[in-house]
């Protein structure tokens, strides 16, 4: 007798049903990896987006304020007519040339358009980045470049701008073999004309830029006695703890009292409500005024921020535990004191667990906010600074950083849930943690859907 | 229809085994007396008389339970009897003490079994002990007797969901008992569970009660686990809320489930539903038929 096994039609997609286990993993793995390949595609795959050219020989124009240098971003519809105003210019110089009548300029303005070389000479490591101004070493450089000693192999030059090279290092020359900064020429130079490579906006850098970013910020000590990033880490940290723990010392017994008695509901719950919608950033300058700027009104914003929340969301709980519960144990022979200690606390724990679990999260929205009130600290203050400079690339590991903090807390947390509260459902079933999941899955292979035969 | 062709004895006639069982429980002390107990309820619509004018009184280790109609309050007497809600006016005496409030000397044993999920089996046993203020080493003993007794001992580690619904409601018993109550109210205990298991469960509460010192005040709708656990029944009526009827249950005891077809307990059966459900109530029923498909093979 041959065996049918039920195939179930449109596997993926049934309305309130648990895809199997493996299933289950290959989404959560899903869930992580598109956002990750979707930023990996856009940062390497050129033209999917790319809508900027990010410049690494710069040039600026007669009469243009605007003074691009290396590493700016201008976008791909302005670059051309950059481009044609520096070539104009060029042509100027060329052609007043041909009528052997060049063009003189000062001296200075010459070495400011010999300067620009700097980029190409920091990138190949012929310069250090405080050189940029070593004239010397740039008229070695020029040299190298115009008579093929040196190759630039971090930035290709086009073969316009290796004219120019020739161009100007003729004139440079013929005013004198040496290098002697007071018998430069005034006869004009021609201008390096912009060249650059296509890149996304400065808001979006790409993960190696992330990575490595974020890399030596953890691991360099930063001068002028700022903190370093474990200890801005360690500080917000700090401030989130204590503004929690103050919340939960305060709020939890407060909220217990609202679920079990209407007095304190009564009296208590009304104010709070109204009490939680005026928005507690707004207090920060209060409480600035009165803790200082120190940490105390940080972990007093963070306080404040949760408490409320904790206080409505906490007593609500304890209301939705069984009043059949609380009559059973009045009718054991329980007093007041007895039926909250031993009834609604230990009735309402695991479902208090969680509200904190998820009132943590609102947390860090404060901590967010609060470490930018007085004095600029923690994670927030970096990323404040750096966000202002447009250094996006040292932002984003900082943001990543707070969200795997949350998130991993979270997980952990869920996971020890089975652990506290063996009574509970789940702590009966199968382990659910994700990370448990997760391992488990490795393991076991048979439950995944091209497994069923 | 069956009870209406079979010669029926009245429901008022007793063997004389009967009667002088009846005649010795009316000569026991009074345990619980009730005293012209009212109930009304403030809704927006008006008053609503859930309870009027309830007098009754149970006498020591008697099994007294309580039928009606839905909505007739049966469950407002119980939690008033209990001391859960309090009546509009009138008294409650237990041993000639006026009742105010819950208290340990009246147990409770609800329909949604109400054991704390925290606590293991026999840690819910030991939960009225230990409030009593005996000693944990005692109150675990005495909890495992009872575990003993409701047949659970080797669950007594186990955490409430573990158990079956017959099986939580036999805890919830033995957490009631070990408290040694006075008087055990019911209310609905065995309605969530199926009907196996609800019989098995009514023969358990009848061997637990004749072992144990304790008068049971049993709140049911089903008339056969009425006459089935019963010395008396009280019949309540709805809107208002009134006893209709105080029934001697005439079946003799020890009951066994082979007595439901006894013509006693079939006349009582038979005077119970038309208590509960007038026959002229009945007539005017209507349902109109209408056949929307035919199988066309005639038969019905």
């Amino acid at each position: 007798m041959s065996e049918k096994k039920f195939r179930k039609r449109n596997y993926w997609f049934n309305i309130r049903k648990e895809l199997a286990p493996g299933c289950g993993t290959i989404l959560t793995v899903c869930s992580f990896s598109i956002p990750l390949l979707v930023w990996v595609t856009v940062s390497y795959v050129p033209f999917i987006w790319h809508p900027d050219i990010k410049l690494e020989i710069s040039a600026d124009r007669e009469g243009v304020t605007t003074v691009f240098t290396a590493g700016d971003r201008v976008s791909k519809e302005f670059f051309p007519t950059f481009l044609k105003g520096v070539r104009e210019e060029n042509n100027l110089v060329l052609s007043a040339r041909k009528e052997n009548n060049p063009l003189s300029v000062t001296r200075r303005e010459n070495i400011k358009r010999l300067r620009h070389l700097a980029p190409l000479g920091i990138a190949n490591g012929w310069l250090e980045s405080d050189e940029q101004q070593n004239d010397k070493k740039l008229f070695e450089l020029w040299k190298g470049l115009a008579e093929g000693t040196l190759i630039s192999t971090e930035i290709i030059l086009n073969k316009e701008n290796l004219e120019i090279i020739k161009d100007n290092w003729n004139v440079l020359t013929k005013a004198s073999p040496d290098f002697n900064l007071k018998l430069y020429p005034t006869e004009a130079l021609l201008k390096l004309l912009p060249q650059g490579v296509p890149s996304n906006p400065v808001y979006l850098p790409a993960p190696h830029e992330v990575l490595s970013a974020g890399w030596s910020d953890f691991n360099t000590v930063p001068e002028n006695g700022m903190p370093t990033m474990w200890e801005r880490y360690r500080h917000s940290l700090t401030i989130i703890f204590w503004g929690f723990a103050y919340s939960c010392m305060l709020g939890i017994p407060l909220a217990i009292l609202c679920g079990s008695f209407d007095f304190f509901s009564k009296l208590h719950e009304p104010f709070i409500d109204f009490f939680r919608y005026m928005p507690a950033p707004t207090f920060s300058v209060l409480f600035v005024a009165f803790l200082g700027t120190s940490d105390a009104p940080k972990i007093m914003l963070v306080f404040i921020g949760t408490f409320f929340q904790l206080v409505l969301v906490i007593a609500n709980t304890t209301r939705l535990l069984e009043n059949s519960l609380i009559e059973a144990a009045q009718t054991l022979g329980a007093n007041r004191r007895q039926l909250l200690t031993r009834i609604i606390l230990p009735g309402i724990l695991p479902n208090l667990y969680n509200d904190l679990r998820i009132l943590l999260g609102w947390a860090w929205t404060w901590l967010v906010i609060a470490e930018l009130i007085g004095e600029k600290t923690g994670l927030t203050g970096f990323i404040d600074t750096q966000g202002t400079r447009y250094n996006f690339d040292r932002v984003f590991p900082v943001i990543i950083l707070i969200g795997l903090t949350g998130f991993f807390t979270d997980r952990l947390l869920h996971w020890l849930r089975h652990l506290f509260f063996p009574w509970t459902e789940e702590a009966r079933q199968a382990p659910k943690g994700l990370l448990t999941r997760f391992l488990l899955s490795l393991n076991d292979r048979n439950t995944c859907f091209w497994h069923t035969k | 229809m069956m009870s209406n062709s079979l010669e029926l004895p009245s429901y008022l006639e007793q063997s004389s085994a009967v009667s002088a069982r009846f005649e010795k429980l009316q000569n026991r002390p009074v345990k619980l007396k009730v005293e012209d107990l009212t109930k009304k309820f403030d809704t927006p619509k008006g008053d609503i008389l859930a309870l009027n004018n309830i007098n009754f009184q149970i006498h020591r280790r008697e099994f007294v339970s309580v039928i009606g109609p839905s909505g007739c309050g049966k469950t407002t007497l119980i939690r008033i009897l209990a001391g859960l809600d309090f009546p509009t006016s009138g008294n409650v005496f237990l041993e000639g003490r006026r009742m105010e409030g819950p208290g340990a000397e009246r147990g409770m044993v609800f329909q949604d079994y109400t054991l704390f999920p925290w606590l293991s089996v026999k840690k819910n046993v030991m939960f009225g002990l230990e409030i009593k203020g005996l000693g944990k080493l005692n109150a675990e003993a005495e909890a495992m007797e009872w575990l003993e007794i409701v047949g659970l001992a080797k669950f007594a580690d186990a955490y409430p969901e573990q158990l079956s619904g017959g099986m939580k409601q036999r805890v919830a018993i033995a957490r009631s008992l070990a408290n040694r109550p006075e008087i055990l109210f019911l209310d609905e205990p065995f309605g969530a569970l199926d009907a196996q298991t609800r019989s098995s469960m009514q023969a358990y509460l009848l061997k637990i009660w004749q072992n144990v010192d304790v008068t049971v005040f049993f709140v049911t709708h089903d008339l056969d686990e009425a006459i089935y656990l019963s010395d008396r029944i009280i019949v309540l009526r709805a809107n208002p809320g009134e006893i209709d009827e105080l029934i001697e249950v005439p079946v003799p005891r020890p009951r066994s489930s082979g007595q439901f077809l006894t013509p006693e307990f079939l006349a009582t059966k038979k005077r119970l539903e038309e208590l509960i459900r007038p026959p002229e109530l009945e007539q005017n029923e209507v349902i109109p038929m209408i056949r929307l498909t035919e199988v066309g093979d005639e038969v019905e």
